[in-house]
């Protein structure tokens, strides 16, 4: 029973890591580059979602949609300003312009916010559903039925509109994008944005159980990379399917080894699935 | 050979200037400091620089340097140079078994493996409390002034020790370069599938330049314990502290070049620490942010670093003069 319980917390978990490691996964389907920053972004997201909650008394799954697009119109002015001028530079290049940016929005909310933890209080933060012998937080079930909204959003929008199919055009073929009339810069700032976007409301959709701190990104780094190498860079699809398997690999884990050791379990599936299949283990050929 | 005539100027100049300072004031430690993190810059510029494979983990050979030989010393009275060698030996073998999963990946994917592979060695340092002592980490026995030991009460003697690491790991820069290993590495870094047709054993050269610049990088962070008296998990296995300064030091002032990573370490070393005194308690957040400004304005800018900004300065000028 303890099993099952743990695969349900990894499944509830796990969704909400789903929506944050998509937008890593699509912004490098559409340029090929992987944001370092990407963390730093659901930190911002969660920074937003605290603050709708304390000044505008706005509950952080509302808040979230703050979060959306507050960090969605940041990352279209990132793309414009930095991405975009490394687009074709050589991977180091590349690299070190997130791994910059992460440096700079780190300190930049700490310098503002100072290093303290904040949370918020929701009636709903200690309510437990109980079904038959298990258990399910209320928050956590809020996270993730918000988790599976904003992934089924995204799949209508990259699906079913003139602007998603555009940008998984630009994604598959930019030049041929551009001759059919497609602007390709602004189909990759939509990208960018839509991106760090959905990292965002992903970090404030947890808030209700997540102490909020400049450095509480670190935390997800990792994991993130896990999740979209695990469903293969690029695969939006791999991205939902690699974040319910961290979810349920983290939290089964934790039945075995001590819990600091959570993350470890984590990371030696990053490398095992790195050596084995760079291109990701469950996610569809790009 | 006019280049060795200006290393040894440089070595000989930089051998004098401490006579000049307080030998237990901040300016010598400043430059101690960036003795080291130049050194750092330039055990990483081996693999980032010359084989152009993007290590996003060096922190995890720092870091096994660091506790390899703080951990022989105090429970076997160790002395931190035989420490230093294993925990050179260590780093080494840890590079080797971790190219096995990493020799076919380039680019982000190589950065990716490196970075989770430094996460890993700090989750462990940070779990294992009985050996490592945990999240509080390790203090170096007290015990000044004893070469064996390699503590001193005075910064000078460490200075002389970090500049002779320097001169050793550029050294073994240089050497690479103009070895056979070196024009290998170069035919990779250029084309890896050319190298590889022309009957070059890419994985085997990056295997060993990476081994080499591991060990480096561990006798680095054995000197850095030395040093400090006192590291925990993030001093010496941290992502931002170590392995993206390290390659940030040898970036910024141009990678792949011997006087590199020493300008990067020794614009970013005093800026830092300066920042550190004259901003007090917010310091540690504004001079980080500089730092990051300063990456991405100078990826921005110039990718190839500020030497290469210089010398495309230098020949514009002189072409403007011609003509």
């Amino acid at each position: 029973m303890a099993f099952i319980q743990a695969v349900l917390d990894g499944l509830m978990i796990g969704g909400v890591y789903a929506v944050i490691s998509i937008g890593l996964t699509l912004v490098f389907g559409v340029m090929g580059i992987v944001n370092f920053a990407q963390a730093e972004f659901l930190t911002l997201g969660m920074f937003v979602a605290y603050f709708a909650w304390k000044f505008l008394g706005l509950d952080p799954l509302i808040g979230s949609f703050l979060s959306f697009a507050v960090i969605f119109a940041l990352g279209v002015v990132v793309q414009m300003t930095l991405i975009q001028r490394v687009l074709n530079a050589p991977p180091v290049a590349q690299i070190f312009v997130t791994v910059g940016l992460l440096i700079v929005i780190e300190n930049l909310t700490l310098i503002t916010f100072g290093s303290d933890f904040h949370s918020v209080t929701t009636s709903y933060q200690t309510s437990t559903l109980r079904i038959g012998p298990l258990f399910i937080g209320v928050p956590y079930l809020a996270a993730f039925l918000m988790a599976l909204l904003s992934a089924a959003a995204l799949w209508l929008f990259t699906n079913k509109t003139w602007y998603g199919r555009a940008m998984r055009a630009t994604a598959q073929d930019p030049m041929a994008a551009n001759l059919m009339g497609i602007n390709a810069d602004r189909m990759r700032q939509i990208a960018f944005g839509l991106g760090v976007g959905m990292t965002a409301f992903g970090g404030a959709v947890i808030l209700p159980y997540f102490t909020v701190h400049p450095t509480v990104g670190h935390q997800f780094v990792v994991l993130m990379f896990t999740v979209v190498v695990l469903g293969g860079l690029g695969s939006v699809a791999g991205a939902v399917v690699g974040g319910f398997a961290v979810g349920v690999i983290q939290s089964v884990s934790t039945l075995f080894f001590p819990i600091q050791l959570q993350n470890l379990v984590l990371f030696i599936v990053f490398l095992t699935v790195l050596a084995v299949r760079p291109t990701g283990l469950i996610g569809a050929s790009r | 050979m006019k280049w060795w005539i200006v290393g040894a100027v440089v070595i000989v100049a930089a051998a004098i200037v401490p006579t000049f300072l307080d030998p237990t004031g901040y300016a010598i430690r400043v430059l101690t400091l960036a003795l080291l993190f130049a050194a750092l810059g330039q055990a990483w510029n081996i693999v980032g620089g010359l084989a152009n494979q993007i290590s996003l983990g060096h922190a995890a050979f720092f870091g096994l340097g660091a506790y390899t030989s703080t951990i022989l010393l105090i429970n076997f009275g160790l002395s931190p140079w035989i420490g230093m060698l294993a925990g050179a030996a260590i780093a080494a073998v840890a590079a080797y078994l971790l190219s096995f999963p990493t020799m076919k990946l380039r680019g982000h994917y190589f950065a990716l493996a490196t970075l989770a592979f430094s996460e890993v060695l700090r989750v462990i340092a940070g779990s294992w409390t009985s050996v490592t002592g945990g999240p509080v980490g390790l203090s170096v026995p007290f015990s000044p002034d004893s070469f064996w030991l390699l503590q001193f009460k005075s910064t000078m003697p460490y200075y002389y020790i970090m500049l002779g690491a320097l001169v050793v790991i550029s050294g073994v820069f240089v050497w690479v370069r103009h070895s056979s290993l070196g024009y290998r590495l170069r035919a990779l870094k250029e084309n890896p599938e050319a190298a590889e047709v022309v009957g070059v054993n890419t994985t085997q050269v990056k295997i060993t330049a990476a081994v080499i610049s591991a060990a480096l990088t561990a006798t680095l962070g054995t000197l850095y314990a030395q040093f400090t008296y006192f590291f925990d998990p993030e001093a010496v296995f941290g992502i931002i502290p170590i392995s993206v300064r390290a390659a940030i030091i040898a970036i910024l002032g141009g990678a792949g070049t011997v006087v590199g990573p020493i300008i990067g370490a020794f614009l970013i070393v005093p800026m830092e620490e300066m920042a550190n005194v004259l901003l007090s308690s917010r310091g540690a957040g504004l001079s980080q942010l500089a730092f990051g400004v300063m990456l991405i304005a100078i990826i921005l800018i110039e990718p190839r670093g500020i030497l290469a900004l210089i010398t495309n300065g230098v020949s514009r000028l002189r072409r403007r003069k011609s003509s």
